[in-house]
């Protein structure tokens, strides 16, 4: 029995206090080598990874998510008491816990390393980012420290290779195979505990030697600026103005190599494959489908490369920071600026970003505005109909094209925020969530996990997103190549398929609101992204080309037979419309509920009616 | 069950909510009571509480306020034992604080350890 037991590897937990290295400390400690799923039930990640050791059990490691202690304000806090208590379903509590503790913080850190203790859980002390409190002036007597709590204590520097050394020679998992003596214990703490940690806190700090660190002048007025409320707004809307840009300008021509090489591809396929069905789904659905996807990864990257750099400086709770009143007006949290600000790029990672809301109607409302955001699949749909319809005139010194397209921006922002007025009305008495947000020290952010993060961000579309979306795509291209068209037939080949006939019959609730047959049938495939509506629409006006070339053969036939109001008209639907299924197979993931999809389907198909409909009326 | 938070006049004689400090003023924390704007009777006030207590605000700890928005102060940014937290007006305005004479923050070498310790 002993032999079983000494084989398997050494479980250990992570734990720490948000922006405590702790995550950095992971990636060095399994070499990125992780898995991530979610934890049972619930929709908050699950990090483990594995370390080799020279006795060949090895290590797991689990990522436990931060917490300011062990009584939970959230979900996230919540899992990381259960993990380390063993009461999640299917996992034991850890056979090791490592305490990890920013040496620059000290304080908070070690309370929550006082209260873990307590649980009675084999316990090691990781004191991370030492350098930096060395250079700051924070000294602190390890040996004193480990001594008095009890624990071992090693020094890391998680950003530097070689720096978990230490730690990682006190993780044999021979010295911790026979240390668990009882069960982990916890309750509720109660004031008097509260008290004596605070005790036993001002104890250690005072023996340890710790003072507080010193702070860089440059640093204190560069964060003077920043949270200065007119400069620092006004640099926050510069730094945005600068992302969007780069997000645009930077990723045009990768873009364009993705969209060529997907065309290639489909041509090949088509030119070496017989004719028929299977060349039509492989060219068309899957290579189509896949292609349509991957388009919008440079965006992605782009965009999420930005936002990782951001966090990780430590800018963005800066930014929620400044934000929290004016976004507390409509009824959101601060902490929602990220995730809407993710939905630019796609509202599916800005939805799955929603988790760092605590309070759950804040969350809610922040999901249910998330696909409101001028996401960058709505790029083609807009671009063909401005250049079709909008002429390239000047106003002024702006372009009207330009102009159009910025206030297509504006309407998605401010409509998301009506909207949260609205929910906020008819929400009843909220109970009070507080801010608490921490505000981060400054620091140049870390290549490797930056790398690391986007690898992570990147898998994580391309596998969900694309297992959905490419589903999607073939079911589409069924319902749009069958029944075929009768030997004799004229007219293009949808017409005469399921596709078609749904078209046929959706044309009687679109003419109101100016939408031809043409369109009517597009919005059908163009259910699975938005994006795909401008190869339906090319598929019905029987165009054969693929990609940008669908574009420009498209302008001309449509500035030719479209009213400028049915234009507009279209423009103002795909505002609103949610003709994006996988965002709402996303929402039914997060929200664990059919009942928001649809609702929010509701909604937006309502909005984007009504305001199609006010926009043909006003233009025609 | 939590013996009930005190409003007590050895907390609030004297002191200030922590939410009326300007920027750049330091202080000590003499105490933590609940507030009407976030007791919503259903024991939150609690746990906002204990939060606060377990992000560093406890009595004989010093802090200074960083920054202030617009309309009066919500959010402000505190500096705490070493970090850095936004609260907004109805959380700051449940720490009782004194004023404090020196800065709490070192921008050169001297430090508070004494006040720690002490208390």
């Amino acid at each position: 029995m002993d032999a079983l037991v000494e084989s398997r590897p050494l479980r250990i937990a992570l734990v720490g206090v948000p922006n405590c290295g702790k995550t950095a400390l992971f990636n060095r400690l399994t070499g990125g080598r992780q898995k991530v799923a979610n934890y049972p039930g619930v929709t908050v990640e699950r990090r483990e990874g594995e370390r080799a050791t020279a006795d060949g059990r090895g290590l797991r490691v689990l990522d436990l998510p931060g917490t300011y202690s062990l009584n939970p304000t959230t979900l996230d806090e919540a899992i990381t008491r259960d993990v380390l208590l063993g009461r999640l379903a299917g996992s034991a509590a850890p056979d090791l816990v490592v305490c990890v503790v920013d040496a620059v913080h000290l304080p908070i850190g070690l309370r929550l390393a006082l209260e873990v203790k307590r649980l009675g859980l084999p316990m090691v002390l990781a004191l991370n980012r030492m350098d930096v409190a060395k250079r700051r002036g924070v000294g602190i007597d390890i040996a004193r420290l480990s001594t008095e709590l009890g624990v071992a204590v090693v020094p890391t520097v998680a950003v530097r290779r070689g720096g978990a050394d230490a730690l990682i020679e006190l993780l044999e998992p021979a010295r911790w195979s026979n240390t668990r003596s009882a069960p982990p214990v916890w309750r509720q703490t109660t004031a008097e505990d509260a008290e004596q940690m605070q005790g036993d806190l001002r104890g250690l700090l005072a023996v340890t030697g710790f003072s507080a660190p010193r702070i860089s002048p440059w640093i204190a007025r560069i964060d003077a600026l920043l949270l200065n409320p007119f400069a620092g707004l006004a640099i926050l809307l510069a730094v945005l103005f600068v992302m969007f840009q780069a997000v645009f300008s930077w990723a045009a021509a990768p873009m364009d190599w993705i969209k060529n090489g997907m065309a290639a591809l489909g041509a090949y396929t088509t030119a070496h494959l017989p004719h028929g069905p299977v060349a039509s789904l492989l060219s068309e659905g899957v290579i189509a489908g896949a292609g349509t996807v991957l388009v919008f990864l440079p965006q992605i990257v782009i965009l999420f490369f930005f936002i990782l750099a951001l966090e990780d400086s430590g800018y963005l709770p800066r930014a929620a920071y400044l934000l929290d009143r004016f976004m507390g007006s409509v009824g959101l949290s601060g902490r929602a600026f990220i995730p809407l600000l993710s939905s630019h790029a796609c509202a599916i990672p800005g939805i799955m970003a929603t988790r760092t809301i605590p309070n759950w109607r804040d969350r809610l409302t922040t999901i249910m505005i998330a696909p409101l955001m001028t996401c960058s699949a709505r790029l083609p749909v807009y671009g063909l109909l401005i250049a079709a319809l909008i002429p390239a005139r000047h106003i002024g010194p702006f372009n009207l094209q330009g102009l159009v397209i910025f206030g297509l921006y504006a309407a998605g922002i401010l409509s998301g925020l009506l909207v949260a007025l609205f929910l906020k009305q008819f929400g009843g008495k909220r109970q009070y969530s507080p801010l608490m947000l921490e505000l981060p020290d400054f620091q140049w952010p870390h290549a490797g996990n930056l790398l690391l993060g986007l690898w992570e961000r990147v898998k994580i579309f391309v596998s969900r997103v694309g297992g959905i979306i490419l589903a999607l795509m073939i079911v589409l291209w069924f319902l749009s190549t069958y029944p075929m068209p009768p030997p004799g037939a004229t007219g293009p080949a949808i017409q005469y398929s399921f596709a078609g006939k749904l078209g046929a019959l959706l044309q009687h609730v679109f003419a109101p609101i100016g939408f031809n047959w043409q369109i009517s049938i597009a919005l059908v495939p163009g259910l699975a992204a938005r994006e795909v509506a401008v190869g339906a629409l090319g598929t019905v006006y029987a165009m054969s080309a693929s990609g940008n070339d669908v574009s420009t053969q498209l302008e001309p036939v449509i500035a030719g037979s479209w009213s400028l109001a049915t234009g507009c008209s279209l423009l103002a639907w795909y505002v609103f419309a949610p003709q994006c299924l996988s965002t709402l197979a996303v929402v039914k993931r997060e929200t664990n509920s059919w009942r928001y999809p649809l609702i929010m389907a509701t909604y937006l198909f309502a909005l984007a009616y009504i305001a199609a409909f006010v926009t043909f009326r006003v233009m025609s | 069950m939590n013996p009930p938070l005190s409003t007590s006049d050895s907390v609030t004689n004297g002191s200030l909510a922590l939410a009326e400090l300007r920027r750049g003023q330091s202080a000590v924390v003499t105490g933590l009571i609940d507030t009407a704007a976030i007791d919503t009777g259903r024991g939150s006030g609690d746990s906002l509480i204990a939060r606060l207590r377990d992000i560093g605000f406890v009595p004989g700890a010093r802090c200074e306020v960083v920054a202030r928005m617009w309309l009066g102060g919500d959010p402000i940014a505190v500096r705490i034992g070493g970090s850095t937290f936004a609260l907004r007006r109805a959380e700051a305005a449940a720490v009782r604080v004194q004023l404090a004479r020196e800065p709490a923050i070192a921008t050169e070498a001297l430090t508070p350890r004494a006040s720690v310790a002490a208390a």
